[in-house]
């Protein structure tokens, strides 16, 4: 068996007293699209936090192709190819849209720290910047503050930011969060077409969405994974329906 | 002995005063997030109206009133000033507060001129409480003493105690919940930031007849108070008392013993160069501590800063 | 290599180069050719004092602005690296064998490299927070360093400071830069240098970046890039080229003390780029312009005038955070409009009055000034080339109406100019647009 692209064992986080994650083990293999799903307050975004080091784990180890993530800051751990979204837009909103996809090819194209090149000159960069436009739709929108678009767009821009540096692990944090239905769908195409052949792993709240996304599903309820598998067996699972059930049912109180 | 103990009532008398200030300054930062670079300014204030008003009314009203006057202006800089700024973001809310630290300089200049005000210890107090080894401490600094450690028992109660000081503590935190839990939170903080530059200027109106009021108060005092509270840690009240009080006592014992660089050398095992003057390093072999006293405070930050970047009492934030 | 000269019109980044270039290179050149001409306008030996410590001052404030505006690190003590760079050449200058084998205009090279190293030491642990933490830290290292100057006698020179002499610099063909005029040349040499070395900066790779992480820090951490080390680099290079304008400074006033270092110095930097603009390149060098100018025309007249910087920066910062720089841009869009003529009057309305408004007010503050502080028995004052007794009444009246009067009419005119400033940037009416596409 092959390495997998992202390895979590026995991941815990505590915020004082209260044990956010208990203990999470979960295996993710290349090219396969991952949700992760479960109601709110499971720990989804607390648990990509983690992986992503924004937050350092209780205990527990992440690994990413078979490399310890642990210890490393944020960027170390882009620059090995985990790339991430954000659930809150998270974009240079003053640079125009161009810049902010720019942005994101810097590093991966080896131009680092440079001082010595200017980028309004390297073709690489700008065609590659331009070839990211053009997949998420927003080559009109190009010179445009970034700020200033449509919150849509904002989230596609976000996505095309996540994916541009070519990074082969995409994290997604609800990128269809807050979106009208037709708006959705377009942000659900743009993620089938731009993750292909990567490996994806995204925090979803619209069951068609992951349903339609999604090659293996977890549900995360309080910490724990209580369920791995694919759709449909996810699905069929008893205790997955009583966890939904039961949380709808508190949520009502 | 004696000297000790006259040096720990100075050094306390510099920390208090150092807290006075901090205090204030560190509770408008920890509810704002913004370091108003003009509280010294506050503080030069509070002692130059109480000059004014000791003249007319002597130094008992002006120690009532002169706190008040400047409060009442600080939360008038609030309302007006710095509301408007904080629309732009957090550093040109600390550019806004660092011209008003330059526009007051001047203003102190405009009205009262460039020279030391003859504002005094009042007759009462001018006495010698008691002397230790023919060492005299004056009453007036019993009296410091006695008015900061009052403050500080004081804030510790509203804050801990009453019911103001449970909103002011739970806006520090939540100021969104707060606010819709139905408390007006611009209001907490107007109050707040004209509380914060009141305490200023009561040790304005304390520290004036001892240290001087003059238009240059404000700055020699006032980076002193922001590495107090970065040594202590942004935001911990707790952090700034002990930093002030580190502080007060370090310059004070730096002054007060000669120590001479060129015996802690000869002492850790470095043998004097022979010919001094041609040296690079013969300053550094000539320095004794009341020389370096004042810039102590300032290598302490650098040295905490290093080491402990989040300051003594600070929380570690990513 | 020919498919890379073809430009395809409809591919908007190759649009954008095409243009580009001529619009990136015209301003310099136009720097270089006013930098050239200007001691031919102004040829007084006090015209050209004023001019290089307006280039100086603009090298320190672009050095200033790559920290404030691209990387949005507040520094309070700034001028450490200016001054640190400045010592560091008074020390070559007086190293006589050294010196003798150096043509003067490397000298600031030197500068920049101290200027530089400082700022590698000091960024090394203060550039891990932007923000409030960071301008604290700057504030001390300043005081640190201003307060070493009077203890570290052998560097700093203690009180007096430390003085050379820069003719005897290796003569740099055949000129030794005794006058003024030879100065002035090797200043605007480096300021043009300079500013083109910085405006290349921020179209860098790491230039770019710095604007990213004082944009949103977090998402430049997850694009692969370490806020701190971004942030360090911009440090760096911003302490060169304010080590480059101390080496200026040194070359030209051939002293440097205490004053060089000191946080008054590093906040009068701060007020030229804040007043100038930080959101634009260009901003500095309208500020360090503008405020030399104001500076010595001010200083001469008034003894208030710190008074004055201190209310205009005050109300750049609650009212205009722009700056200049901003003031000005705000009006390319009217302009790009062809609106521009119809903004005429109504300014003429509303700021003619107000100018006036605020010379009275001005008035009232020198006399009450005067008033409270002139020696006994010398009541009479000059305002505006009138000579008056500040102790009878009538210059009060006549001050106090025209102020009232002023500032009364800019506030009746306000909404008008208001209104004409929104008609102004409305993009006309459908209409209009077709024919334009046509």
């Amino acid at each position: 068996m092959s390495t997998p692209a992202l390895e979590l064992t026995g991941l815990k986080k505590s915020f004082g007293k209260a044990e956010i994650i208990r203990g999470i083990d979960l295996s993710i293999g290349k090219a396969e699209r991952h949700a992760i799903i479960g109601p709110n307050g499971a720990g989804k975004s607390t648990l990509f936090n983690l992986i992503t080091a924004r937050f350092p784990p209780t205990s527990g180890t992440v690994k990413l192709h078979g490399e310890s993530l642990a210890g490393l800051e944020p960027f170390q751990i882009n620059r090995k190819g985990l790339s991430r979204s954000f659930q809150i837009t998270n974009i240079f909103p003053k640079m125009t849209v161009f810049e902010n996809v720019r942005c994101a090819l810097l590093w991966p194209q080896g131009y680092k720290y440079s001082f010595w090149n200017l980028v309004n000159y390297k073709r690489d960069l700008t065609e590659g910047a331009d070839a990211i436009l053009e997949q998420i739709n927003l080559l009109e929108r190009r010179d445009l503050p970034a700020g200033t678009l449509s919150y849509a767009e904002q989230r596609a821009l976000e996505i095309g930011i996540t994916i541009a540096g070519g990074a082969n692990v995409i994290m997604l944090d609800e990128p269809t969060a807050g979106m009208s239905n037709t708006e959705t769908d377009y942000i659900t195409d743009l993620i089938l077409k731009v993750t292909e052949g990567k490996t994806l792993i995204m925090v979803e709240h619209d069951m068609s969405v992951v349903f339609g996304l999604a090659d293996r599903i977890s549900v995360l309820v309080y910490g724990e994974i209580i369920a791995t598998g694919k759709p449909a067996d996810v699905r069929a699972d008893p205790r997955v329906q009583e966890a939904y059930l039961g949380a709808a049912l508190e949520a009502e109180h | 002995m004696e000297l000790i103990l006259v040096n720990l009532i100075d050094g306390l008398v510099t920390g208090l005063l150092l807290f006075m200030l901090s205090a204030g300054l560190t509770l408008i930062f920890s509810m704002m997030g913004v370091l108003n670079f003009a509280h010294a300014s506050f503080y030069m204030l509070g002692a130059y109206f109480a000059y004014q008003i000791s003249i007319a009314l002597g130094f008992w009203m002006g120690l009532l009133l002169a706190p008040i006057i400047v409060g009442v202006l600080g939360a008038g800089v609030e309302r007006y000033g710095l509301r408007r700024v904080h629309q732009y973001g957090h550093v040109p809310e600390l550019i806004f507060t660092f011209g008003l630290a330059l526009l007051i300089e001047e203003l102190v200049q405009f009205i009262w001129g460039k020279n030391q005000m003859p504002y005094n210890v009042p007759e009462i107090l001018n006495f010698t409480a008691f002397s230790i080894a023919g060492n005299s401490i004056p009453a007036f600094k019993i009296f410091m003493i006695f008015v900061s450690v009052g403050i500080f028992v004081g804030l510790l109660f509203v804050l801990t105690k009453t019911r103001v000081g449970m909103i002011i503590q739970a806006a520090l935190s939540y100021p969104r919940t707060v606010e819709a839990l139905g408390h007006n939170v611009p209001l907490i903080f107007m109050g707040v930031f004209g509380v914060g530059t009141a305490l200023a200027g009561l040790a304005g109106v304390i520290a004036g007849p001892v240290l001087g009021t003059f238009p240059g108060m404000a700055f020699v005092l006032g980076s002193i108070v922001f590495v107090t509270i970065v040594i202590g840690g942004l935001g911990s009240l707790w952090g700034a008392l002990v930093a002030s009080l580190l502080i007060g006592w370090l310059t004070t014992f730096a002054k007060s013993y000669n120590v001479r660089m060129e015996d802690i050398l000869n002492g850790i095992g470095f043998s004097t160069p022979e010919n001094m003057g041609e040296s690079a390093l013969r300053d550094l072999w000539t320095i004794t501590s009341p020389q370096i006293a004042d810039i102590l405070p300032y290598i302490l930050m650098v040295l905490i800063l290093i080491f402990r970047p989040a300051g003594l009492f600070g929380k570690r934030h990513q | 290599m020919t498919d890379q000269i073809t430009t395809d019109p409809s591919k908007p980044s190759q649009r954008m180069r095409a243009g580009s270039m001529t619009i990136t290179v015209l301003p310099w050149v136009a720097g270089a050719i006013a930098l050239a001409v200007m001691p031919a306008i102004f040829t007084s030996n006090s015209a050209l004092t004023i001019m290089n410590q307006m280039w100086i001052t603009v090298v320190f404030a672009l050095a200033y602005n790559m920290l404030l505006g691209q990387g949005g690190m507040l520094s309070f003590g700034h001028a450490v690296y200016a001054g640190v760079g400045g010592f560091a050449c008074m020390h070559i200058m007086n190293m006589s064998d050294f010196f003798a084998a150096m043509p003067l205009p490397v000298l600031p090279i030197f500068g920049g490299l101290f200027g530089m190293g400082m700022a590698m030491i000091v960024g090394s642990f203060s550039t891990r927070n932007a923000g409030t933490v960071f301008a604290m830290i700057s504030l001390g290292v300043g005081e640190l360093i201003a307060a070493c100057s009077v203890i570290i006698v052998a560097f700093f020179g203690g009180e007096e400071g430390i003085s050379g002499d820069r003719t005897y610099a290796m003569p740099f063909f055949g000129n030794e830069f005794l006058q003024q005029i030879d100065v002035y040349y090797l200043t605007s040499f480096w300021v043009l240098v300079s500013a083109i070395l910085m405006y290349l900066w921020s179209r860098t790779p790491v230039g770019r970046m710095a604007n990213a992480v004082r944009d949103n820090p977090e998402r430049a951490e997850f694009l692969g890039y370490s806020a701190r080390w971004v942030r360090f680099y911009s440090f760096t290079a911003s302490g060169f080229f304010a080590g480059v304008a101390g080496g200026l400074f040194a070359i030209n006033y051939e002293i440097l003390t205490e004053e060089n270092l000191n946080t008054a110095s590093s906040g009068v930097i701060l007020l030229v780029t804040f007043l100038g603009g930080v959101g634009f390149f260009f901003g500095p060098i309208i500020g360090a312009i503008a405020f030399t100018l104001l500076q010595t025309v001010l200083s001469l007249q008034t003894e208030l005038w710190a008074f004055y910087a201190g209310v205009l920066f005050l109300a750049t910062v609650m009212f205009f955070p722009g700056g200049l720089a901003g003031l000005l841009m705000m009006h390319v869009p009217v302009f790009k409009l062809g609106h521009a003529r119809s903004l005429v009057m109504p300014y003429l309305k509303t700021l003619l009055p107000a100018a006036i408004g605020l010379l009275g007010l001005a008035a009232l503050v020198e006399m009450t000034f005067h008033f409270r502080h002139a020696a006994l028995g010398d009541d009479e004052m000059t305002v505006f080339w009138t000579t008056f007794d500040t102790h009878t009444i009538l210059p009060w009246i006549i001050a106090g109406v025209v102020t009232l009067v002023g500032l009364g009419i800019a506030r009746a005119t306000a909404p008008s100019l208001k209104e004409a400033w929104s008609a102004a940037n409305t993009a006309p009416p459908v209409t209009t647009a077709k024919g334009g596409a046509a």
